[in-house]
Parts: structure tokens; sequence; C-alpha cells
């Protein structure tokens, strides 16, 4: 080595011992950091949702950081979120559950986004006692071996809403007599199906169901398979936007100008950009209405950070994050039985989107971790979502 | 159900999905027979060549005839940059220009994701006209498309054929050191070739897009479209790429609305396993020394 060359690696080296030396003595009242998991599907066909997903409770995390931390037990905690992709199937969101778990030692996990993973995910996290807020659609996420004890559903399945929409789609369409479903062969399929084929059948329909692999984009043959059944009402079911909006642009394509409905996901402006025109009519399962002055501050926000449309599933889990952080607060811990019992305790809580916390699910799942919301049923006007009803669904007594 | 209505939607409806799966393995095919590259990252060219049409199209407005293959220009002008920088170290190394060229195809996937996020949107057909005949009722776009392949199809045929670059390609193709040793530019004749087969990939994406829609992995279905329809019709073989296309298209649409999704999926890759074993180079495709 040079003599230039080694007074370099000296300077070099003092300057990183500098460094350390000065990181060293950084305030000991400097803050902790609060690890918060997340799991979502962030690769293949599932991304818009994980994307959702994550960005909502990025922006929760955000809000809390700008205004200090959070505060809990004499600590202020930086909240630093940790994301793992799923890729929407149940080994992958096992294995991001491990690692949130086991290696990055979180107490919290938002997701993932559907039942496959979700059912996947919840054999490492319930025996390890860590607090779960997933979406997804399968009874059994509840009424699990674990009695649900650390998971909690942050928005209606369709155990919730299924009856109260048939029931006034039967209103106000009296004469249809025959439903037709095309829905995806997995676990959300199988489950969404049965449960709104009983809601059509408890009002007098007969329902026509097909099956499809997710990844499909041509759906002519399935849908004149469907009409050849001389279907009135067209139900989307638990469908993605994606699939949704292609099977609204083709079925009115080939011909069908019967009903179609989507009792179930959320979001209306993904499937109006996929169906263009064609969509005008669609009724379609919400629960964002985002003329309301208490949901405005939250797609302002949303703006700011982040380009596209808002997919449904952010302003949710910016709603779900809100409420858990309020309950660490409350619950003055990180521990996450006190954080639960005091999450089952928050009925005087007013979330930022969809208002009072209302849990349930005693008599369904066992476990009274199931939130309850109004909901809307949107009608597509003018290549826009209009709020055609809004509906309270009642808990089951 | 078996009615002629029905068999008749069927039929129109096999043949416009035909024209788009022909559409999407012309150049996949090309690449392949001329340069022995095996393109996993086809689907991604398609895949920006939808976005091409959304910008040119769908946002800027430009006469829908223009717009189409300018985007496809635009995609494979683009792309030469890859071709120096990337593909030129595959050629003749079908191997290693999978699993490099897998990499390529998630690269610029998820740099799409990047740039555009992963919602999926519209790209505006051509024509909002629906054709209706009697019972039978299709979007005119198909029309269009099946008409723009057919043109492709013939093009590519004649180009292939009786043009001196043309021929001179096929002549690579079939020994590239004898190719050279009689004047043939390789290179030149390579770059041509990538160029081509990307324009048909992005021209394919764009139609692609329009008629179903488009979003960072859209270009995956395509790919694999691409693969049955040249592994059916014979890897390189451009007469196979219009029967394995042809094929596919309509057992496709007759297996799906007759005996349902997973029945057509079944008999689909079921022919590909059988083909693969008792006739490996496809139905018009050359068998192998």
């Amino acid at each position: 080595m040079s003599s230039r060359a080694l007074s370099k690696f000296k300077l070099a080296t003092g300057m990183l011992c500098a460094a350390a030396a000065f990181a060293a003595a950084a305030p000991a009242g400097a803050q902790e950091t609060l690890k918060i998991g997340v799991i979502a599907s962030l690769s293949g066909g599932g991304t818009a949702w994980g994307q959702g997903l994550q960005r909502g409770v990025q922006i929760a995390a955000d809000h809390v950081n700008e205004e200090g931390g959070l505060k809990i037990g004499g600590k202020t905690y930086k909240l630093e979120v940790i994301a793992f992709d799923d890729q929407y199937n149940a080994a992958q969101a096992k294995t991001a559950a491990d690692r949130l778990v086991n290696r990055e030692q979180v107490k919290v996990i938002f997701g993932p986004v559907g039942s496959p993973g979700a059912l996947g995910s919840l054999p490492v996290t319930q025996p390890a006692k860590v607090l779960q807020f997933v979406d997804g659609y399968a009874p059994s996420i509840l009424k699990n071996e674990w009695k649900g004890a650390y998971v909690f559903r942050v928005n209606n399945s369709n155990l919730e809403f299924s009856e109260p929409i048939v029931e006034w789609l039967r209103k106000a369409n009296p004469q249809a007599k025959k439903v037709g479903m095309i829905a995806p062969n997995d676990a959300t399929g199988q489950v969404a199906v049965p449960l709104l084929a009983d809601a059509y059948k408890k009002n007098g329909f007969e329902v026509h169901t097909e099956y499809y692999e997710r990844g499909t984009k041509e759906f002519t043959p399935l849908l004149l398979r469907m009409m050849a059944q001389k279907i009135d009402v067209f139900e989307l079911n638990s469908n993605a936007p994606g699939e949704a909006g292609l099977l609204i642009k083709q079925a009115r394509q080939v011909g069908y100008k019967g009903v179609i409905i989507q009792s179930g996901g959320a979001g209306i402006d993904e499937l109006i950009q996929i169906a263009g025109p064609l969509a005008k009519g669609v009724l379609k399962y919400d629960v964002i209405d985002e003329s309301l002055p208490r949901v405005k501050p939250f797609i302002t926000l949303y703006h700011q950070k982040y380009t596209g449309l808002v997919n449904g599933l952010a302003p949710m889990y910016y709603n779900a994050a809100s409420i858990v952080f309020e309950a660490m607060r409350r619950a003055d811990s990180i521990d996450t039985t006190r954080v639960r019992d005091q999450l089952e305790r928050m009925d005087d809580y007013d979330s930022p989107i969809l208002g009072k916390v209302a849990w349930t699910g005693e008599k369904e799942y066992g476990v009274k971790h199931q939130l309850l919301h109004t909901f809307l049923i949107k009608e597509v006007q003018d290549g826009k979502g209009v709020v055609k009803a809004s509906i309270t669904p009642q808990p089951q007594q | 159900m078996f009615n002629s209505a029905v068999l008749t939607q069927v039929a129109v409806d096999g043949i416009g999905l035909s024209a788009i799966y022909i559409l999407i393995a012309l150049g996949f095919t090309l690449l392949f027979g001329i340069m022995r590259v095996v393109n996993f990252a086809h689907g991604a060219f398609a895949m920006l060549g939808g976005y091409a049409l959304f910008y040119l199209y769908g946002d800027w407005g430009l006469p829908y005839l223009v717009a189409a293959p300018l985007a496809a220009l635009v995609v494979a002008a683009a792309a030469l940059v890859l071709e120096r920088f990337v593909y030129r170290f595959f050629y003749q190394k079908m191997f290693q220009s999978m699993i490099g060229l897998l990499g390529l195809d998630m690269a610029i996937m998820y740099l799409a994701v990047i740039a555009w996020n992963a919602e999926e949107r519209s790209v505006p057909p051509g024509t909002e006209a629906l054709v209706e005949v009697g019972d039978l009722v299709f979007p005119a776009q198909k029309l269009i498309i099946a008409a723009i392949a057919a043109v492709a199809l013939l093009a590519f045929y004649l180009f292939t054929h009786y043009t001196r670059y043309g021929r001179a390609m096929r002549a690579a193709a079939q020994d590239v050191e004898i190719a050279q040793a009689q004047g043939v530019n390789s290179s030149a004749i390579y770059q041509l070739a990538f160029f081509i087969a990307v324009f048909m990939a992005a021209l394919a994406g764009g139609f692609y897009a329009q008629t179903y829609a488009l979003s960072p992995f859209v270009g995956e279905p395509q790919l694999m479209i691409a693969f049955v329809v040249v592994i059916l019709g014979g890897m390189g073989s451009i007469p196979g790429v219009a029967l394995g296309g042809l094929l596919l298209g309509l057992a496709n649409s007759f297996l799906g609305t007759f005996y349902g999704s997973a029945a057509s999926t079944f008999v689909t890759f079921g022919a590909v396993i059988l083909l693969l074993i008792f006739r490996p180079w496809g139905l018009l495709g050359a068998k192998e020394a």
C-alpha cells in the first residue's frame, strides 16, 4: 500500500470510528421502534389488494409517527411497518408469518387478504399469541381450533352482508327468478358461493354456478353457458375487481342485458376502470362513501403519498390500524392479551373511516372478533359509483 | 344448449380468441426459430405494448390506426437497447436464455409496478360497436383484431419466404455459420428478427389489453399462450403458429362453453403433454436430426 493510500485508509477509519462513537453517545431517551407486520399480496394478480392493505397501514403508522409516536407505558414508540409478500397463497402466507413472528418478533400483523393466506398464517400467529387482523370470508378464520383468540376480521364477511343484500335486491327486482354466478375456484370462491347461494335460495331464486381458475381472462365461454340458463341476475360474488370488470365487459359484449350485481369486495372504481361504459347500471357492494367528510382526509393523505386509484382495502386497513393503535394506547401496553381485551371493549371508539366500532360474531364464530359495519350498495351512473342504499346489518341474536 | 345460435356464437368467439393467440405467438416463434432464444420476457414486451397503446390512444387520443402500430414501434425501438446489452449474449444458447430472460421478465414486470401501480386499467377499443346478426352478438373490435392477425400472418410469411432479408433470416435459422460464409450479416439479421418479434409482441399486447385489461401482470398469461401455441404448432414454424393458435382458440371456446373451464384447461394442457411425448417437434415443426 502506498503512503498516500495508507493515509486515505487511516482517514476513512478515523471517520468511521467517530461516527460509531457519535451513534453510541445518542441520547438515551430516543424513541424505541415498534415493528408492525403486514402480510399482503405484493406480487401477482392480487397486488392491487396487497398494495391497498400495505398503504392503508403505512398511512396510519406515518400519522402516528408524525404526531410524535405511540406513547405507551412511559415509552414512546416509533412505528415501523415491515411487509412480506404472500403471493395470495397459503404456503407463502405461512412463510411470511414465520418471518414476522420469529425473526422480526412482531406482536401485531395486518393481513393477509383472502381466505387462503389467512388460513395459512393462523397456525403460526395464534399459538404465538400474535394479534392478527385479516380480511377473508372463510368462517374458520374466526371459528377455529384456537377459538379465534388472537385474530380479528376487520371487514364484513359475506355471512354478514349476503342476506341483507339479497333481500334488498329481491325488493328491487320482484320479477327476477334465476341468478347466475361465476366464481374463482379457490378457498374464497368455495366459501363465498354457498353462503351467497343460500341467501338467494331463501329469497326464492334459482341459482346456477360456474367456477374458473384464478388468472382467467376470457370468460365468454362460461358466460354463454350461463346465459343459456336464461338468468335474470348475474352475481359477481367474490371476484377480484379485475375479474369482475372483465366479466361485466364480456357479459355485455355477448348481449347479456339483465341485472348485474357484485355482493362482496370493496371498491367500485377499478371495476368501472376496466369495464368502461359497459359498467353502466351495475350494482356493487361497497364500504366507503368518498363524499363523507370523515373519509375525505384519508383520500387526501393517500393522494399525497401515492398515485393511482385508492383500492378499497386502503381505507379499511387504515381504519383497522387506527383502532389497534388506539387500543394499545388505552391498554397502555403492547402485551397482546391486554391489547386484545381492550379491543373487545372498544365499542365507544369513533374509528376514522367507519365510525363507532362494533364487534360481533359470538353466535356465528364463538368469538366477538368480527367487525360489523354499515355497507353501501352503489350503482354505476355516468362512470361513477352512486350510493343507492346504505344498509346496517344486524348482529345475529 | 347445442343449438345453432350457441354453436355459431362459440365459433365466432373461438376465432376471435385464435386471432389474439396467433399474434402473441408469432414473435415468440420467430426468436426461437432464428436465434434459438426461448424468450421468457415475451409477455413483458406485450405488456409494454399495452401501456404504450394506453398512452398513445387512450390518453393522448391519437387516431387508432396510427396509435396501434406506433405503440408497437416505440416498444420495439426501445427494446433494441436490451437486444444490445442482454439478448445478444443469449443467441444460440437456448437453456441459458430461459433463465436469463426469466430474470429480465421479472425485472420489467416489477419496474412496471413501480411506474404504473398494480391496478388494472382499460384501454378503449378501436370501436365500441357490437355486431348483432340474429341471436349472434359480438364486439366489432374482435373483427378488427382477426383481420389484423390475418394480415400480419400473411405479411410475415411473405417476408420470410420472398424477400432478401427474410430469406437471409431463414438461412441464418438453418445454419448460421454457412449463412455467414455466404455473406449474411448475422448480427444485423438477428437485430432485425428481434425488432420484428418485439413489434409483434407489443402489437398483440395492445390488442390483448383492449380485449381484456391492462396491468403489469398481463404478460404472464400471454407468455403461457405463446408457449402452448408454439408447442402445438411446432417451435419456429409460422404455419404451425397459425394452426396452433386456431386449434387452441377454438378448443378453449368450445370446451369452455360446453364442459366448463376446468375441462378446457385439462384438455388443452393434456394435449400439450401428449404432443411433447409423442411428437415433440409439434404439428408442423421440423424434426431435429
